[in-house]
């Protein structure tokens, strides 16, 4: 609940002057609705009244008839104006804690980045903030809307009609609407939150079954992976079904309650007429009130069913949210020596030290090598060397200055790392270098595609314009990794560091491709994690790291 | 939609919108009769509140408790009549909506390659939240149609049998409306197709973000992407923006419509009543309580026609669905061999034999025979179609040409299945589902692993993860290393002992020791009798293998 209030806190502090003019127009709504319907109701009956007394001559029809037509037209420009107010800025607000959380994913420490799975964070940006959007629109807005109208008609029905009517009204609607509101949402709270989940499940299985379908096919598992995805859906449709009872129940209750309370106001105003206190046709006007204020409470049917679903939204989203990074002032130093001093580290989700002591020094344009068996902590040191993994003792500086101190804009430009795996996203070649350099011209792209030994087997295709298909479809895991390692080149860092940088390459294409490295960069100090020959071999020197 | 389920194929033609529409037809009917008796229960509440008030006028003798009872119980009968409604409506939108999905679920589980429709992203948020789309369609807009083609014409009736000049009002007002809906419709459709187009977009658009946020990190390219997703997004703001507008703007126009209407109806009352008016009627001036009757009437010959035209929303969103749907299920793409499901082994020896097949990108591979028991290395230079030989081995991708041989018999739909279940897969990129290490390394056959860990040399990796074998990973492997994935998949695909090992590039990433352990693995397993084909740039394992056989031209 403390997550949903902070949502509707955000949302109101994006968007509050059109909030509030929003809130106060879906109070005038219900007002001019009540008023229409109130004002029609005794305008006929005190007509009816007059005609029957013979002083129809002398009935003032112009006044009331005018209202009513002024309020009919008013309620419908005031609606139009409300729904329009409330529904873009909600959808302003939304769309920037979309982009906010986004943010919040692109610069999350590194270890719990690169466990986020696709499909549930996707889930987060779509669905969990596309249910956000009824935390103002359906549940807070309507539900004070409401409110403040139920007090006004509760005062003017008072002067017009008498205490007892205007207080069956209001304690009716009041009292009635918060009692059903407060039983269906401990039914329904629970049930929407359940479904959702196993609509998230469902959603993140099929994903699991497009992205992994030809390893499932081949395990025999594809049958049982898409049996498992209905399954998820099989459990949300129960529970929907179940909801959708409980909603069903909330919205008779809540017809129920609008007809109680007009029925009981109608026998009030019958009473009040025969005992003589009270015309009529205000015995009409309270009744044909009591009737247009179900209005207020008709909102409550939807927040009931909607507010499990946006309880659980809102507090995985607002965990999500991007805390804003720091901003520390650009550091002095833009590059230098590195220097790796006494290092010691522990790989991530592990507790074994895999450095002990380790001291290098890289200067511009050398090349190391660092060589040492598969899980030694090669890796986790290019991580640390690019200020994405903490070092346990020791200190890695560039150009004097310590990784940790340097901000991150600074060392991103200075320091480029090829990772062991990377993803290509869907779109050209093209598309896919200017990632790391949205400025480069065509000339610069072939060049670096050269320097990778892909320029040749791209012009056999479409050159920059040849298509990708989503994770680097349609290359091989050579052309690939050529293709990522070009991406890198364009960064042009002053520091180059490569996790295994000639996987899947043959002898000759990795030799040819290590050179081209060297030659695109002459000035970098390259730090390689090295699992071949062809890559020690290349290097100036090798650091063993055990 | 029942046999192009059950069959499970992905038809060559698109499923139009009524077909998707089938199974939940009955209920809907159901619904939509309630909703009719709902509705007509309104007038006869009317009545009764006409009475009384007509009665306090003239002086009647009314009773307040037999009033207000009546109206209550008239009250309890809608409402329970509108729950039946409801519930039947539901029903129907279940069905129709759970049978689409059901219906994705296996064409997408029958496709050998990705569909040209969209990434997993555009595909799940098909069958997902856009499936829900159809659900307000279904449940608001058939009763809303079937009110409107009863109670209008209802209210009509009981209108002009008190007041010829009140029918006459409401005749000329009414038609107005459906004519303004047909006109908002087609605009409404329009958007709405574009908010669902982007909102595909959008989520293929996240989907390759997300699974990229290191390199977009690495890259430094936090600002363009967040910049790029903050345009896309604000896209998506504005299509959805124009679709409400058209939405708030015809509802807007239909309660102007309802309000003059009515309005006019009140003023003849109001007027009548009054004595200034002395025509409309059956003869004879119109008495209080039918001016208030027909007063309370009028709003609700025109809500049916509101309530359509909210619903119209509904409905140009959901043709927005089927349009969305007709054209996925019109995508054929090759369809995998076999189910891709689990099958008692293909009997035979584990030979494997390549006719003159061709590749998909061009190019005949030379014949390729593998005897049973045999190692064989597939080498050749980079993108010469090692990788394709062994998804053909496998079924995963049928030849333009030339047949497959596997265990002596044909390699097609009623093999596949039986055939794959003798094959450990070690693809060349890890992939991990969203479930645990343990799940991710059995995949249901038997239980425990560890005996397959240790030959991937693997074992004491997982056992030094915080959660050992409940770990789970990220989708390609995060937090692990690259070997350390690499040899988790090897592990996978040589527990429960397959005959035929199909592995590519199984020992890049790894340092030589390691490489070492793996490659001993490898032919530890392929010892016991298996038969192990692997694609490789590594010479060290190629030497270890039976014999070579290179694709392409011999670099």
């Amino acid at each position: 609940m403390t997550a949903l209030w902070r949502i509707f806190r955000l949302i109101l502090r994006e968007q509050p002057t059109a909030l509030w003019r929003g809130a106060v127009l879906s109070c005038v709504v219900l007002l001019m609705g009540a008023a229409l319907l109130g004002l029609s109701g005794w305008f006929i009956t005190a007509a009816a009244a007059a005609g029957l007394a013979g002083m129809g001559a002398v009935f003032d029809v112009f006044r009331p008839s005018a209202t009513v037509r002024l309020l009919a037209l008013g309620r419908a420009a005031a609606r139009y104006g409300e729904r329009i107010l409330t529904h873009d800025a909600t959808l302003r607000a939304l769309e920037s804690l979309r982009v906010r959380l986004l943010a919040g994913l692109v610069t999350a420490p590194y270890p719990r980045m690169i466990r986020i799975r696709g499909a549930q964070a996707l889930n987060r940006l779509t669905a969990d903030i596309d249910v956000l959007d009824g935390v103002a629109l359906r549940l807070v807005l309507p539900v004070m809307a409401g409110v403040m109208a139920q007090v006004v008609v509760f005062a003017v029905l008072w002067a017009l009609v008498g205490l007892p009517v205007a207080l069956w009204i209001l304690a009716g609607y009041v009292f009635g609407g918060s009692a059903i509101f407060v039983l269906a949402t401990r039914k329904t709270a629970r049930l929407s939150r359940r479904a959702e989940a196993a609509a998230q499940a469902f959603r993140s299985r099929l994903i699991d079954l497009i992205r992994g379908r030809r390893d499932l096919a081949v395990q025999g598992q594809l049958v049982a992976q898409a049996d498992f995805a209905l399954a998820a859906d099989r459990r949300r449709r129960a529970l929907q079904t179940q909801q959708d009872h409980a909603e069903r129940l909330a919205g008779a209750a809540l017809h129920m309650l609008g007809t109680v309370i007009a029925g009981g106001t109608l026998w009030l105003g019958i009473k009040m007429v025969q005992a003589g206190d009270l015309a009529p046709s205000f015995a009409a006007l309270g009744f044909f009130t009591a009737l247009a204020l179900a209005e207020t409470i008709a909102p409550l049917r939807r927040a009931a069913s909607d507010l499990g679903r946006m309880a659980e939204a809102a507090r995985r989203v607002s965990r999500d949210i991007a805390v804003p990074l720091p901003t520390s002032a650009p550091s002095a130093a833009t590059g230098g020596r590195l220097q790796i001093q006494s290092v010691a580290l522990l790989r991530a989700l592990s507790k074994v030290p895999v450095l002990k002591d380790l001291s290098f020094d890289v200067r511009s344009g050398e090349t190391v090598a660092l060589t040492g068996p598969s899980g030694s902590g090669k890796s986790t040191l290019l991580l640390s060397i690019a200020g994405l993994h903490p070092v346990t003792t020791g200190r890695i500086t560039l150009g004097g200055l310590s990784i940790s101190d340097w901000d991150e804009k600074s060392l991103r430009a200075a320091v480029a790392l090829l990772p062991q795996r990377s993803v290509l996203m869907s779109g050209t070649v093209a598309d896919a270098l200017r990632l790391a350099a949205p400025h480069s011209d065509d000339d610069t792209l072939l060049q670096v595609l050269e320097a990778v030994q892909l320029n040749g087997v791209l012009q056999a295709r479409d050159g920059l314009n040849t298509i990708i298909g989503a994770g680097g479809d349609g290359l091989s895991g050579g052309e690939a990794r050529r293709l990522v390692l070009a991406r890198v080149l364009l960064r042009r860092p002053k520091v180059l560091l490569l996790d295994e940088p000639t996987e899947g390459l043959d002898e000759p294409t990795a030799q040819a491709v290590l050179a081209g490295v060297r030659r695109f960069l002459p000035g970098a100090a390259v730090v390689i994690a090295a699992h071949r020959r062809v890559e020690t071999r290349f290097a100036d020197r090798t650091v063993s790291v055990n | 939609m029942a046999h192009q389920q059950s069959s499970g194929e992905v038809k060559p033609y698109a499923i139009s919108s009524s077909d998707w529409l089938t199974p939940g037809r009955k209920c809907q009917k159901g619904a939509a009769v309630f909703a009719v008796l709902a509705s007509l229960v309104w007038p006869v509440q009317a009545a009764l509140v006409a009475f009384a008030l007509g009665g306090l006028l003239t002086g009647a003798d009314v009773s307040p408790v037999w009033v207000a009872c009546g109206f209550i119980i008239l009250g309890v009968v809608r409402a329970v009549l509108g729950i039946k409604s409801e519930s039947l409506a539901e029903t129907a939108a279940d069905r129709v909506v759970h049978t689409a999905r059901a219906h994705i679920v296996a064409s997408e589980a029958k496709r050998a390659s990705d569909s040209p429709f969209g990434g997993a992203g555009g595909i799940s948020a098909l069958a997902s939240e856009k499936l829900d789309h159809l659900t307000a369609y279904i449940t608001r807009y058939a009763s809303a149609r079937a009110r409107v083609m009863v109670v209008p014409i209802v209210i009509f009736v009981l209108a002009l049998w008190s007041s010829w000049a009140v029918a006459l009002i409401l005749l000329v007002s009414g038609p107005l409306i459906p004519v303004f809906m047909a006109l908002v419709g087609m605009a409404a459709k329009e958007a709405s197709q574009r908010q669902m187009a982007e909102i595909g977009t959008l989520n293929d658009l996240l989907v390759e973000r997300l699974s990229a946020l290191v390199d977009i990190r690495l890259l430094g390219a936090n600002e363009t992407v967040l910049d790029g997703f903050s345009a896309q997004a604000g896209d998506l703001r504005k299509r959805t923006m124009a679709v409400l507008r058209v939405a708030f703007l015809s509802s807007t126009v239909l309660e102007l419509f309802a309000a003059i209407g009515v309005a006019m109806v009140a003023v003849y009352v109001g007027f009548s009543l009054l004595g200034a008016l002395e025509f409309g009627t059956w003869g004879g001036p119109l008495s209080p309580h039918t001016g208030i009757f027909l007063l309370l009437l009028a709003p609700e010959f025109y809500q049916p026609m509101r309530d359509l035209a909210a619903a119209w929303h509904d409905k140009a969103s959901a043709d927005a669905v089927f349009t969305e749907l007709s054209e996925w299920s019109g995508i054929e793409t090759p369809s995998l061999l076999g189910q891709g499901g689990s099958a008692s082994p293909l009997a035979g020896p584990a030979s494997v034999t390549l006719r003159g097949c061709a590749l998909p990108g061009g190019g005949v591979l030379d014949d390729i025979d593998v005897l049973p028991g045999e190692k064989v290395a597939l080498m050749g230079a980079s993108g010469t179609g090692k990788t394709s030989v062994l998804r053909m081995i496998a079924g995963l991708l049928s030849p333009v040409s030339g047949s497959v041989l596997v265990a002596g018999r044909p390699l097609d739909t009623t093999t596949a299945d039986a055939w794959r279940t003798r094959i450990g897969w070690m693809p060349q990129a890890p992939r991990f589902l969203n479930a645990s290490l343990r799940h991710n390394l059995t995949l249901g056959r038997g239980k425990d692993p560890s005996q397959a860990l240790d030959l991937a040399a693997v074992g004491q990796v997982v056992a030094a993860l915080p959660q050992g074998l409940n770990t789970r990973l990220g989708e390609t492997g995060g937090g692990l290393s690259g070997g350390e994935a690499r040899r988790i998949t090897l592990a996978r695909a040589i527990h429960g002992d397959p005959d035929v090992i199909l592995a590519d590039e199984p020992t890049a990433d790894l340092d030589a020791d390691t490489a070492a352990a793996v490659t001993s693995g490898l032919l530890a397993h392929a010892d016991r009798g298996a038969t192990l084909i692997v694609a490789t740039h590594d010479s060290i394992l190629a030497a270890k293998m039976d014999r070579v056989i290179w694709i392409g031209r011999r670099s």
